[in-house]
């Protein structure tokens, strides 16, 4: 409890974790080197298909276990990768190609697919968009069947051969290792790098990933490209290792198969899905007189986790997790060390609001309303259910778009319906629920804020290049910062859902600090919080808005607006009923009529 | 020709819409879309041709046996795969159990029936031509489905229950609604009507374990395109599904057709996210 | 035989209930008897709502509520309903497809039918003006109508006890007038009514006892006959004093 002993804690559980987390790749990594010595071609081909298989599936867990897209049909672009490399080499559609070439054309084409069938996540729901990757996939098998010239049809075409160093072999068998390890390697920088994290929001609390100016749309494209293109490379060594392929040997079952694999594994998690899938990949060799219940088999399991452990693997393997944390746990801002985070003063400018109107149907929601939230100002926004508090919040942050009236910054136009740009303009808020990802860390929640901040690019941080570094530093050393600002540094390595709702409530401030708010819209944060911690919670908006960022306070705790607001407005029926201190707001006959409903 | 696009595609075409039909009940008692409809379909046609072609029942009595086994699969998905999923707020579980579940049924029709298509026995001897029994059997079907819907929600208390809990399933909780049987009922009656379109339908489509696959895509596209929940725009799309992929088949073959059917579809979904009828996405904030 | 007070109607004691993490209530002691009005007040958020989902099972909760004489802790919904307990919900959420009528039918769910069509004739006798609309859709009353449909759905399973959650939301004044007669007249016929009111005069006026409710716990508990209510209202509310006091 105290905060000289906290910050020792996180250090060294971080180094714990980097060492736990290594060791089981050194392992994995040892057995792939090793495995040749074994001299057993039957056990080579086993762990090639594993390799294989990996390889698609590592790019697979970015789209399902990362961003939350339930594709379903991702067997297509083993079977697009497979039949590019393999018609290439074979010089059936064009003058025949070098094998490398051809195997990165099928990654090319893979990247291709993977941005095509990606597109439609970007406007359907979850069961829509995982119909359309299974109609995809069926597709791509009636193609491969059709175009005969090219494919073979239903006969087939013989598949590459690669020339030495990676011949037939164990030649081939370390190309299968070094590209999964590489695969490996790209797909956890992504995942702890900030695209990592914002996939994660994009995932499970999309609504928080917005207010954190998330582009979603790019990322995905991104992240399905990449995938794509993994997951053609390893169609193309698929083709080599079976030396045939017919357009039977890209099953649905297949495609499931992959993607059980990861959620076995577990969302979220690189290693989990890597142990998934070699599991499914050697299940059939061990099980051999049940090989026809194999696909049976891993439907039980996939069922088995969804009702009983759905973070899979990863969650059964999570260790540090488990600790029990300290009881009577309380929640001590530090807003001296709010100077660091909020960064520069920003010169003194106004969120203004004239006029606004928006109707829901026949309901005037907002009613000609007038407000300015001024830098350096609690302005507190309170009146009964349905006045249009949170509604008007809700426009000022972008979602809705008023029929009529001004919304300006400084005398520019804010943009409506686009939530995700607010972040630019350094206008934070944070939820009445908190929205939060409960299965990320405290620390890895409010490096989400950080997300904008980054200079690195999606390839950068895929090749772990110099500038990926220097954000991911910059980026953990200011959420450290807002952390101890609010007084949470000692729980930052903490599943999220495990913390109580009131640290919730500010490990959402911490994340909403990250953008070095200008402008911070709280939307009534003192519910389900203490006397105590409402109190520190007061002490700490005023604390950030004497850094200068201009404070929208919507409430319903009397107590708490009139003791740290500078202004407040009364919304009734959508309308302002009064504006001014909150002595004046006191004292006013018709606000206390109003609460009182006479 | 115009005559077999007719007969054939409206015949598959009711077949279409009453698995999007099902898809719809489900989704109107519990807000998941299952991915059993296509299993129920598939099971339809498998189990008709197993109790009365295998086991030699008359066909009454396996087409009642038939319907009552949907029945009790829709059961068991609710309890097994929604029922539990439903305290969770996290939307792709929904979709993980049942196609959990479906995969396992799928595969285990795979191995007890066979991975070949079983034809299904005649049970009507009316000669081919227009009148034989595989056209105007699942277009019987899905007209007797449509008005015995429409009976059972503006006739029936347990029908306008099953309207209500679709519409405000808190406020029917509230009420004191029976919102637990209320669900399993529907997913019973879902089953029923799944395997009902599958029996139908299994004389064209024969018996076949990979039909699961074919009936949930080209189930769900009239769901898609007409409105999740709407039967209406079910049956309107599956009829419409069925026409079109006939002419498409005639005119281009078998393989394009697919291909032509699953751009239509994505199109109209990228244009209208909703489909042709739905409503307007939900407060998210 | 010993003169006791008769055992209340409805008793919580202890209620504690939220919405996930987030705590409420913390603590709820009150009580109903039998053919009372009391009235439930108190500012936003203060878990008005909150305190009538937790009674009628809507949300999980812990403490004790008995109901009847019968422990109703681990009661949902439907089991409250079928004990007499009967809970209108506030946005008078009725179902727009159907009918009046049938919206009617269904709060009298499993009800033998005879039974059930006497009864909803009965509730359509409190509320003329929707008794003429029995075979329009709900969707074509409006908001007022579509309350007192709400209201009427509560009372066709002839309650003991029955829950209002501001009844008079969206309704004009002429209206609420009209609701709160109707509950004046439950009571006459046997009724017990907790009714949740933003309208403070309206909701004394009817009354025969009222709690206050602020931040989660109660704050006041009274008659509403005795002296001085308003301004101890007042302060309950807001803690502390007002310059400007309501005045009668």
């Amino acid at each position: 409890m105290t905060d000289t002993a906290a910050p020792a804690q996180p250090a060294r559980a971080l180094s714990l974790a980097r060492i736990e987390g290594a060791l089981p790749w050194i392992a994995l990594g040892l057995v792939g080197l090793l495995l040749p010595l074994l001299d057993d071609s039957y056990i080579g081909v086993i762990a090639q298909r594993a390799y294989i298989y990996w390889i698609l599936s590592a790019g697979l867990n970015l789209v399902v276990g990362y961003a939350g897209q339930i594709a379903i049909g991702w067997v297509s672009m083993l079977t697009l990768g497979a039949y590019t490399t393999a018609a290439l080499t074979a010089g059936t559609a064009t003058p025949a190609w070098h094998p490398y070439l051809a195997l990165v054309a099928g990654g090319a084409v893979g990247a291709l697919a993977g941005v095509i069938v990606g597109l439609p996540a970007l406007r359907l729901r979850t069961f829509y968009f995982a119909m359309t990757t299974l109609g995809f996939a069926t597709i791509v098998t009636q193609v491969a069947l059709a175009w005969k010239d090219v494919t073979g049809g239903g006969v087939g075409t013989p598949g590459p051969v690669f020339p030495w160093p990676f011949d037939p072999g164990w030649g081939f068998y370390y190309f299968c290792f070094i590209l999964a390890a590489l695969a490996t390697w790209m797909t956890a920088n992504l995942a702890s790098s900030r695209f990592g994290r914002a996939l994660v929001a994009i995932r499970d609390s999309e609504v928080a990933a917005e207010a954190s100016g998330v582009a979603k749309s790019r990322l995905l494209v991104a992240v399905f490209l990449f995938a794509g293109a993994l997951g053609g490379v390893a169609g193309g060594l698929f083709a080599s290792l079976q030396s045939y392929i017919t357009p039977d040997a890209f099953t649905f079952e297949m495609s499931v198969l992959f993607f059980i694999a990861i959620l076995i594994g577990g969302r979220g998690s690189i290693l989990g899905p890597a142990l998934g899938t070699i599991v499914l990949t050697v299940l059939p060799e061990f099980a051999a007189p049940l090989v026809q219940w194999s696909t049976f088999l891993y439907a039980a399991m996939l069922l088995a986790i969804v009702l009983l452990v759905p973070g899979g693997i990863a969650d059964l393997l999570d260790y540090k997790n488990r600790r029990p944390l300290e009881q009577h746990r309380e929640i001590v801002p530090r807003p001296e060390l709010l100077g660091r985070v909020l960064g520069a003063r920003v010169a003194s400018s106004a969120i203004t609001l004239e006029n606004i109107a928006l109707h829901f149907g026949g309901v005037r929601a907002i009613d000609g309303l007038d407000l300015e939230i001024k830098s350096g100002e609690v302005h507190g926004l309170i009146g009964p259910n349905g006045s249009g508090k949170t509604t008007t919040l809700n426009v000022i942050s972008g979602y809705y778009r008023p029929n009529t009236g001004l919304l300006e910054l400084d005398g520019a136009d804010l943009p409506f319906d686009q939530p995700q740009a607010r972040a630019g303009y350094r206008i934070a808020r944070t939820f009445q629920t908190p929205r939060l990802v409960g299965s990320a860390s405290v620390l890895e929640n409010v490096k989400i804020g950080g997300t904008v901040d980054g200079e690195g690019s999606f390839t950068e941080s895929i090749l772990a290049l110099p500038r990926h570094h220097r954000d991911e530093k910059q980026i953990k050393q200011a959420a450290m910062q807002a952390l101890a600002a609010v007084g949470l540094e000692s729980l930052a390595n903490v599943r999220a859902d495990r913390l109580q709702h009131s640290e919730l409530r500010f490990v959402e401030i911490a994340r909403a600090l990250m953008l070095r708010p200008a402008f911070l819209l709280l939307d009534e944060p003192a519910a389900g919080l203490s006397a105590e911690e409402i109190r520190r919670l007061g002490a700490l908006i005023v604390a950030i808005s004497r850094e200068g960022t201009g404070v929208l306070l919507v409430e319903h705790h009397a107590d708490l607006i009139f003791d740290i607001c500078d202004r407040v407005t009364v919304l009734n029926l959508g309308k302002v009923l009064a504006a001014g201190t909150p002595a004046e707001i006191r004292a006013h006959r018709e606000v206390v009529s109003a609460y009182l409903g006479a | 020709m115009l005559e077999s696009i007719l007969s054939y595609g409206l015949a598959v075409g009711a077949v279409y819409a009453l698995i999007g039909i099902t898809y719809n009940v489900m989704f109107s008692a519990s807000r998941v879309f299952s991915f059993t409809a296509g299993m129920l379909g598939m099971l339809g046609g498998v189990l008709g041709a197993l109790f009365i072609a295998k086991m030699g029942m008359p066909a009454i009595v396996g087409f009642v046996l038939v319907l009552a086994c949907g029945a009790v699969l829709g059961l068991v998905t609710e309890v097994l795969t929604v029922r539990p999923v439903l305290k969770s707020i996290e939307q792709h579980l929904y979709v993980l159990s049942t196609l959990a579940f479906a995969l396992m049924v799928q595969q285990l029709t795979a191995v007890e029936w066979g991975t070949e298509a079983q034809p299904f026995p005649r049970l009507i001897p009316i000669g081919p031509g227009w009148l034989d029994q595989q056209f105007w059997l699942p277009m019987l079907a899905c007209a007797v489905t449509i008005v015995g819907l429409e009976l059972l929600y503006r006739k029936t208390l347990i029908g306008r229950a099953f309207l209500a809990c679709a519409e405000d399933s808190y406020a029917a909780r509230a009420l004191g609604l029976p919102e637990t049987q209320l669900r399993m009922a529907s997913f019973a009656l879902a089953g029923v009507i799944g395997t009902l379109a599958g029996f139908t339908g299994a004389e064209m489509l024969l018996a076949f374990f990979g039909n699961q696959s074919i009936l949930n895509f080209y189930g769900f596209v009239p769901v898609a395109l007409g409105g999740m929940g709407s039967n209406r725009g079910a049956v309107v799309g599956g009829l419409a599904l069925g026409l079109f992929q006939q002419a498409a088949n005639f005119l281009v073959g078998g393989i394009f057709a697919a291909v032509a059917v699953f751009v239509v579809f994505i199109i109209v979904l990228l244009l209208r996210p909703e489909g042709l009828a739905g409503a307007s996405a939900a407060r998210r904030v | 035989m010993p003169t006791s007070a008769p055992e209340p109607l409805l008793e919580i004691s202890g209620l504690s209930a939220g919405y996930g993490k987030i705590g409420v209530l913390q603590g709820i002691d009150l009580r109903v008897g039998k053919g009372e009005i009391v009235a439930l007040l108190g500012p936003n958020g203060a878990g008005k709502s909150t305190l009538l989902k937790a009674v009628s099972g809507l949300l999980p909760r812990s403490g004790s509520i008995r109901f009847a004489g019968k422990d109703m802790s681990k009661a949902g919904p439907r089991d409250a309903v079928n004990e007499g307990l009967v809970h209108v919900v506030e946005g008078h959420r009725v179902f727009t497809q159907l009918t009046v009528f049938d919206n009617l039918l269904l709060a009298g769910y499993g009800m033998p039918r005879g039974e059930l069509t006497a009864r909803v004739e009965e509730a359509l006798a409190f509320f003329p003006e929707i008794a003429a609309k029995r075979a329009d859709r709900a969707i074509t009353l409006s908001g007022g109508q579509q309350q007192m449909l709400a209201v009427a759905q509560g009372l066709v399973r002839r309650p003991r006890l029955l829950m209002l959650d501001e009844p008079s939301a969206g309704l004009s004044p002429v209206l609420v007038d009209r609701v709160l007669a109707a509950v004046v007249q439950l009571r006459a016929a046997g009724t017990a009514v907790l009714l949740v009111e933003q309208l403070i005069e309206k909701a004394l006026a009817t009354s025969d006892r009222v709690y206050a409710l602020a931040r989660g716990s109660i704050v006041l508990e009274a008659r509403t006959d005795e002296a001085d209510l308003p301004s101890r209202l007042e302060h309950a509310y807001f803690g502390q004093d007002v310059s400007a006091p309501l005045s009668a």
